[in-house]
């Protein structure tokens, strides 16, 4: 009898793990029975009294200095064309790109994802995100595209194919604290154009003033694209098959970097102290995204010294090639309704109201470059703050950070990191560091 | 003739009910301890054994994790890169450095600190344990935010001191140090885990009789020899249990602050197993990676509780 009772029990429980086991079929079904409703790119008619929801993952919403106006953004398009055309977006916010990952997993509505670009042919791969001429219609696509920087919308094309609409977007500039400037008998309308101008302010700074005359934290994970690429060094061959950034100029342009660093004068935090670092006034100059202008201006206003800007320092005389950094917006829409409410949204934070708010109240540039000479939108805006135009010339000779290869994208980029973060900030010897790092990746790639 | 009849009938139908109800009881009573047992076993089922054994099942397959996908064999794959990539060697160095680390934040300052509060009288004794415990309770998130503005390289009070003592002569970036930061996170973390042995030492003492420290002390026993022949192996249960819990959980311990603080960084000097195993599975997306390295430490674990249990048995002193 015993027996027979541990016999069903055991049988109880392999039922119960059969069951576990069952969510996965299900969902796959589940999967596959959408996209046979999904296969047309028409949308339907969505009904104003009974709003369809979606959902939007951001990171923007969970960086202070742009949580506000990204919340401004939707909510403007929930009250407005949301309210009329029957969408609901509501805002996750995601600090470390890990929330939509994780609920795109756990088989939760993730409808729209604010990504990054290097990263954005891994997800595409492995979250099932959703190519733009496969779920919209192609003349509203091509009729909303107009006046979008073609530089800017090769970024979230993969294949042919447009993964990404790019959203946020910006090129890392030089911030300059005038108050420290002006200290230290410089003067921060004639700022350093090449990098040896940088390392000589940056000791007269630190001489004049017992603060941090330069700061470029080696973990930034972007800007170092722009230090190898002015210097005319490639970080990847054009068919993204090989890493070459241990060349004779790319580590060039790190022993140059790292003379700076160690010159005394160079800020020497991680990537999250050093903005703080600047906006305390504790730094002279800093190279970072425009993104974060916002946030200084305030941190200046209450620090009582006024905030310049300056384009990214060259190389002897070799123009700068700055790189972008932001983010595009990647779709995976499950239902008619939802590719509909999808589309209204994507339309609106991209048209010329959405990059208005999104250059205005958070600081990044506008993409359609005809709104900084329109009345209606931008021309006031830029003309108060000159910062712009720097940014706006920058994005002519712009060339994008480096998308390491979907399937050792994120493995890739941290050996890339943090063989920089080596090679910078420690004594190690910048050429063996950089090619041993150069060697891992090509064997990951192989 | 209608009374017989009826009565045979209800004879005869009495016997099987007495039969079935036998049954039944003897059903109940096997049944029984299963029911009661089933609560905890579905549950341990659904939080531990399921969890396990998929770890397993995953360790051999190549998978994303996004629903609708099917994961892929790939029978050792997983292992020979994990064992092949970068910052695997360093974290399993870390992980012991953090484990042993952690000891003397365990174990000996807790054991001194209970011993010495266990004398005192009135309401001290409640100020101090509450000022060891509190550490503990506090949310490791916010923690990490205040001990790391206390290190900012420039902004913060640290050094601010050291540079007016003159200690140093230049702000030092303590997390972006390789061996500043590893050096940090075990500090946080024992500082943070202090209360939890002096709790534990704490109500351990409350337990012995105070008949044998009288018994001691007649015999001419000064402090240091109560403590060394009578506390410590009335105490040596507990010590081996902290000691277990320790070595087995220090990983876990460290892994808000390595997050918070330094991402494992500078250029992976600071991490540890546990926080590898959240990389590959949660950053990168390889659940099979996350998994092979999740199994390799499910065994060598098991291997140190295994160990540890059997020299409590023989070591420790129990006073019945």
């Amino acid at each position: 009898m015993t027996k027979k009772i541990s016999l069903s029990l055991a049988f109880g429980l392999l039922l119960l793990f059969l069951s576990g086991c069952g969510i996965w079929g299900q969902q796959t079904s589940n999967a596959s029975e959408n996209e046979s409703d999904n296969n047309s790119t028409d949308l339907v008619e969505l009904d104003p009294d009974n709003p369809t929801t979606i959902t939007f993952y951001t990171y923007s919403l969970a960086v202070p200095t742009m949580k506000e106006g990204m919340e401004q953004l939707i909510n403007d398009f929930n009250d407005t064309v949301g309210k009329e055309k029957g969408v609901i977006v509501e805002p996750v916010a995601d600090p470390n790109y890990q929330q939509y990952r994780a609920d795109i997993t756990a088989g939760k509505d993730v409808d729209v994802i604010q990504h990054t670009f290097g990263t954005l042919d891994a997800s595409r791969l492995n979250l099932d995100f959703k190519a733009y001429e496969d779920v919209f219609p192609a003349e509203e696509l091509e009729e909303h595209l107009e006046g979008i920087s073609e530089n800017a919308l090769q970024l979230g094309v993969i294949d042919n194919k447009m993964y990404g609409l790019a959203f946020t977007f910006s090129t890392p500039i030089v911030f300059i604290n005038g108050g420290l400037f002006e200290e230290a008998g410089l003067d921060p309308n004639d700022p350093p154009e090449t990098w040896e101008e940088v390392k000589e302010y940056a000791l007269q700074i630190k001489e004049k003033t017992g603060k941090d005359g330069f700061g470029l934290e080696p973990d930034n994970g972007w800007v170092t694209d722009s230090v190898f690429f002015s210097n005319g060094a490639d970080i990847m061959t054009e068919d993204r098959s090989e890493a070459v950034f241990a060349s004779e100029k790319g580590i060039e342009a790190i022993e140059i970097w790292k003379d700076i660093y160690n010159s005394g004068a160079h800020a020497t935090g991680s990537t999250t102290e050093v903005p703080e670092q600047f906006m305390a006034g504790n730094l002279g100059m800093y190279i970072t995204s425009t993104a974060l202008h916002s946030g200084f201006k305030a941190a200046a206003e209450a620090g009582g010294w006024e905030l310049y800007g300056a384009g990214l320092p060259q190389f002897g005389d070799q123009p700068s090639i700055p790189v972008n950094s932001g983010s595009a917006l990647a779709v995976r829409p499950d239902s008619p309704e939802k590719k509909a409410a999808t589309w209204e949204f994507i339309k609106y934070v991209t048209g010329p109201e959405g990059y208005t708010t999104i250059t205005e109240q958070i600081g990044y540039l506008p993409l359609r470059t005809d709104l900084a000479e329109d009345p209606n939108y931008l021309q006031g805006f830029v003309e108060e703050h000159p910062l712009y135009q720097i940014n706006l010339a920058q994005l002519e000779h712009i060339r994008p950070a480096t998308i390491w290869p979907g399937e050792v994208a994120t493995e890739a980029s941290t050996i890339f990191r943090d063989a920089i973060v080596e090679a910078v900030s420690t004594e190690a010897d910048v050429t063996k560091t950089l090619k041993n790092a150069e060697e891992n990746i090509n064997i990951l790639l192989k | 003739m209608s009374n017989y009849q009826s009565n045979s009938i209800d004879i005869a139908a009495l016997e099987p009910i007495q039969a079935k109800s036998k049954r039944a009881r003897k059903w109940r009573l096997l049944t029984k301890p299963y029911i009661y047992l089933a609560p905890s076993l579905i549950l341990l089922w659904i939080w531990m054994y399921y969890p396990t054994l998929s770890t397993f099942v995953l360790a051999f397959q190549n998978w994303g994790m996004v629903p609708g996908t099917a994961p892929t064999p790939v029978g050792l794959d997983n292992f020979v890169r994990l064992l092949s990539s970068k910052d695997f060697g360093i974290s399993i160095i870390n992980t012991l450095f953090y484990t042993v680390g952690l000891l003397p934040f365990s174990i000996v300052i807790p054991l001194f600190l209970a011993v010495a509060t266990h004398k005192m009288e009135g309401k001290m004794k409640n100020v101090y344990r509450a000022m060891f415990f509190i550490p503990l309770i506090l949310a490791p998130v916010s923690v990490g935010a205040i001990w790391r503005w206390l290190f900012h390289p420039t902004n913060g009070l640290v050094n601010d001191l050291l540079l007016q003592f003159g200690l140093i002569d230049s702000n030092i970036a303590f997390f972006s140090d390789p061996v500043f930061a590893k050096w940090l996170i075990l500090l946080i973390t024992g500082w943070k885990m202090i209360g939890f042995g002096t709790i534990l030492f704490s109500a351990a003492l409350t337990g012995i009789s105070k008949d044998y420290y009288e018994a001691i002390s007649l015999e001419g026993a000064n402090r240091f020899q109560q403590f060394r022949d009578l506390t410590l192996p009335l105490l040596s249960p507990m010590i081996f249990l902290v000691l277990m819990m320790s070595l087995l959980f220090s990983s876990q311990w460290t892994f808000a602050y390595i997050d918070i603080l330094t991402q494992g960084g500078p250029f992976g000097t600071s991490t540890n197993i546990y926080y590898e195993m959240y990389k590959y599975g949660f950053s990168n997306m390889d659940v099979g990676l996350s998994a092979a390295a999740a199994l390799l430490f499910f065994v060598v674990f098991g291997i140190i509780a295994f160990v540890l249990n059997n020299i409590t048995k023989k070591y420790a002193f129990y006073d019945n």
